[in-house]
């Protein structure tokens, strides 16, 4: 007991030595980096309060303006094809993109961390069949069985409800995700796994006695962490860029849209042949911008790490 | 000997992809309300008897384990995936069949040309590494990257059919062209939009991957070595690092097939081109389930294909891989 105590003691030292935090501070000394995570927190507050910003979501009943108006004075991003202002869609957008990327991600990191995890720790047959299961899903069209899984689970939930306020709808598109895209992550956390269980802080912690459960929890995980994030934003990004093809192809919630279902709802009013270029500018380049920002703050974590592991050696 | 060995556990693996594959669909069939065969009993012109030989024939009067998933993955292998919904009870073989073409068009020659520009474009910027040219030409990859295909699609769709004229809209064909050469004239125009919006989504990976992986290959004993005998620098990149830079892209392409895929269905959609994409996206609507597996199950088979060719192409182009030295 005082003996894990103390092994647990050590570790968390190390990890305030060369922890999370410094990764922080080192990244905030990148400009990329800075205005990536200016523009981020920038898109979070408006997805955090639309209403205080634009006012509440514009429906077909609630539209004032003409339909397809260009970008204006009082319509800076122009309207739709109901005569919603594009500005209002958008920033609402931005809620629904940002939570549905968030919890998709979130869940992608559990079973993904959670199966790369065991595969590293356990070695042997479990991570051979894990990590068989993992490439075929790397290798596999996801996006098609996700087109597939998304209407079956519908089906199989039924009834339109909401939880937390967000719609049943969503929620299986978060779900879906979660679902088809945890296989890098599970590559990437199990090949840490491997080399920090040979390392000796680990095998102390075998020795004293802990069981497998507690030295991940306890001493693989909070190693990883640093990674995971790395890996998360990344996977956020790539969540983003997955719902919005499945809102686009008409799997989203018409009563909360995300920017996928307002560029769903530009092709079918046939926006781009009619030549109303903003109804496909404000809600794409939200999607761009957020995408973008993710990867490099992304990549300068992944390269902060890297240099990190080779001052350390 | 080895390399017989890293061949067959090759070939195990993607025979094992394709059996997870089918037990998913398996699963999936049975997942859903209903049973598979409502299709046909949605459909006054199919007999009753036609009705119970589709039943015995998926094993659809005996229990669901073994004998169901035994009698489906039979069934599938022969190459009986059911029958459509939508298309009045058409086998979904021959629904899908006629889309292949269009869309193998399309991607094959998006991949293609992503591929040579991607590979330039990555060597280019990996060479002036840090420098000005590269740290455009990688953020320009990075956006590109970044873009979902089908709002590409529309971009391009704005800019060069609708405001400048210069190309159709959509579709694949002007009805009532003409034919002959005027005609493949025709779809090449049709095509051009497509091809483009699946070719720029694709330049940014590849552009993105060669460029660190030159990057890291300047710093290898090799290229200073070919410094050192005084070749020019064009003959150090051609000659000496993207032989070995160009190793992982392949595996990239070959991997990502499935990615491309999926965003090439979406492309479609955008340009109504009459491929897998449009049906997918008719059957999402009609709840089309037998040909939504279809599609998924053949686009799998595919993928897992893609990558078989690429570890035998790998294996060739780096002997290690197969004699098990490089891990």
């Amino acid at each position: 007991m005082s003996a894990s105590a103390s092994v647990n003691l050590s570790t968390r030292i190390r990890k305030r030595v060369s922890g999370g935090n410094r990764i922080a501070l080192l990244l905030l000394r990148r400009w990329d980096a800075r205005i990536a995570i200016m523009i981020v927190s920038l898109l979070t507050l408006s997805g955090v309060a639309p209403e205080t910003l634009v006012g509440p979501l514009q429906t077909a009943t609630t539209a004032t303006a003409d339909a397809l108006l260009p970008p204006s004075g009082t319509h800076l991003f122009g309207t739709d094809d109901l005569g919603r202002d594009l500005l209002n869609l958008t920033v609402h957008g931005a809620r629904i993109s940002l939570v549905v990327g968030a919890l998709s991600a979130a869940i992608t990191l559990v079973i993904g961390g959670g199966i790369g995890m065991i595969a590293g720790y356990r070695g042997g047959r479990v991570d051979a069949l894990l990590m068989r299961v993992a490439d075929t899903f790397l290798i596999l069209p996801t996006f098609v069985l996700a087109l597939i899984l998304a209407p079956i689970l519908r089906e199989l939930i039924g009834d339109q409800t909401e939880i937390f306020g967000i719609r049943t709808t969503l929620l299986t598109i978060v779900a879906v995700i979660g679902f088809t895209s945890w296989s890098s992550t599970a590559r990437i956390v199990r090949s840490q796994t491997l080399s920090l269980r040979e390392r000796t802080f680990v095998e102390r912690a075998r020795l004293v006695g802990l069981s497998p459960m507690r030295i991940i929890a306890r001493h693989i995980f909070p190693n990883i962490r640093t990674v995971l994030v790395a890996n998360g934003i990344v996977v956020i990004a790539g969540s983003i860029l997955t719902e919005s093809t499945l809102s686009f192809i008409g799997l989203g919630d018409p009563f909360q849209p995300s920017w996928g279902t307002i560029l769903g709802n530009a092709q079918s009013a046939a926006a781009p042949s009619l030549g109303a270029w903003w109804f496909i500018a404000a809600p794409g380049c939200a999607i761009l911008i957020t995408v973008v920002a993710c990867t490099i703050i992304g990549n300068a974590i992944d390269e902060l790490l890297d240099r990190d592991v080779r001052v350390q050696r | 000997m080895k390399a017989r060995r890293w061949l067959l556990g090759r070939l195990g693996g993607a025979i094992a992809t394709i059996l997870m594959v089918l037990l998913l669909n398996f699963v999936l069939f049975r997942l859903m309300p209903g049973s598979p065969d409502r299709a046909l009993a949605r459909n006054p012109r199919v007999s009753a008897a036609a009705m119970e030989a589709a039943r015995v024939r998926w094993g659809l009067d005996k229990p669901i384990f073994p004998d169901q998933l035994i009698a489906y993955v039979g069934a599938t292998l022969k190459g009986d995936f059911g029958y459509s919904v939508k298309y009045g009870g058409r086998e979904v073989t021959s629904v899908i069949g006629e889309k292949i073409g269009p869309t193998l068009l399309i991607v094959g020659l998006g991949e293609i040309i992503a591929l040579a520009a991607g590979i330039a474009l990555g060597a280019w910027t990996g060479w002036r590494r840090g420098r000005f040219g590269d740290r455009v030409g990688t953020l320009g990859a990075l956006i590109l990257y970044s873009m979902p295909y089908f709002w590409l699609g529309m971009l391009l769709i704005t800019l060069f059919a609708t405001t400048l004229g210069w190309l159709p809209t959509s579709g694949i064909s002007t009805p009532g062209g003409p034919g002959g050469i005027e005609g493949a004239i025709d779809l090449l125009r049709h095509a051009a939009l497509p091809i483009a919006t699946i070719a720029l989504g694709l330049i940014g990976q590849y552009a993105i991957l060669l460029r660190s992986s030159v990057a890291e290959s300047l710093r290898e004993g090799y290229v200073l070595t070919a410094r050192a005998k005084g070749l020019r620098d064009e003959r150090i990149l051609r000659g000496h690092i993207l032989p070995n830079a160009l190793l992982p892209t392949v595996t990239l392409a070959a991997l990502n097939a499935g990615y491309v895929i999926g965003g090439a269905l979406t492309v479609e959609i955008v340009f109504s081109w009459p491929g897998l994409g449009l049906l997918t996206q008719e059957a999402l609507q009609s709840r089309d389930y037998p040909i939504l597996q279809g599609v998924f199950l053949l686009l799998s088979v595919s993928v897992v294909m893609a990558n078989l060719l690429a570890d035998l192409l790998y294996s060739r182009l780096d002997p290690r891989v197969r004699h098990g030295a490089a891990r």
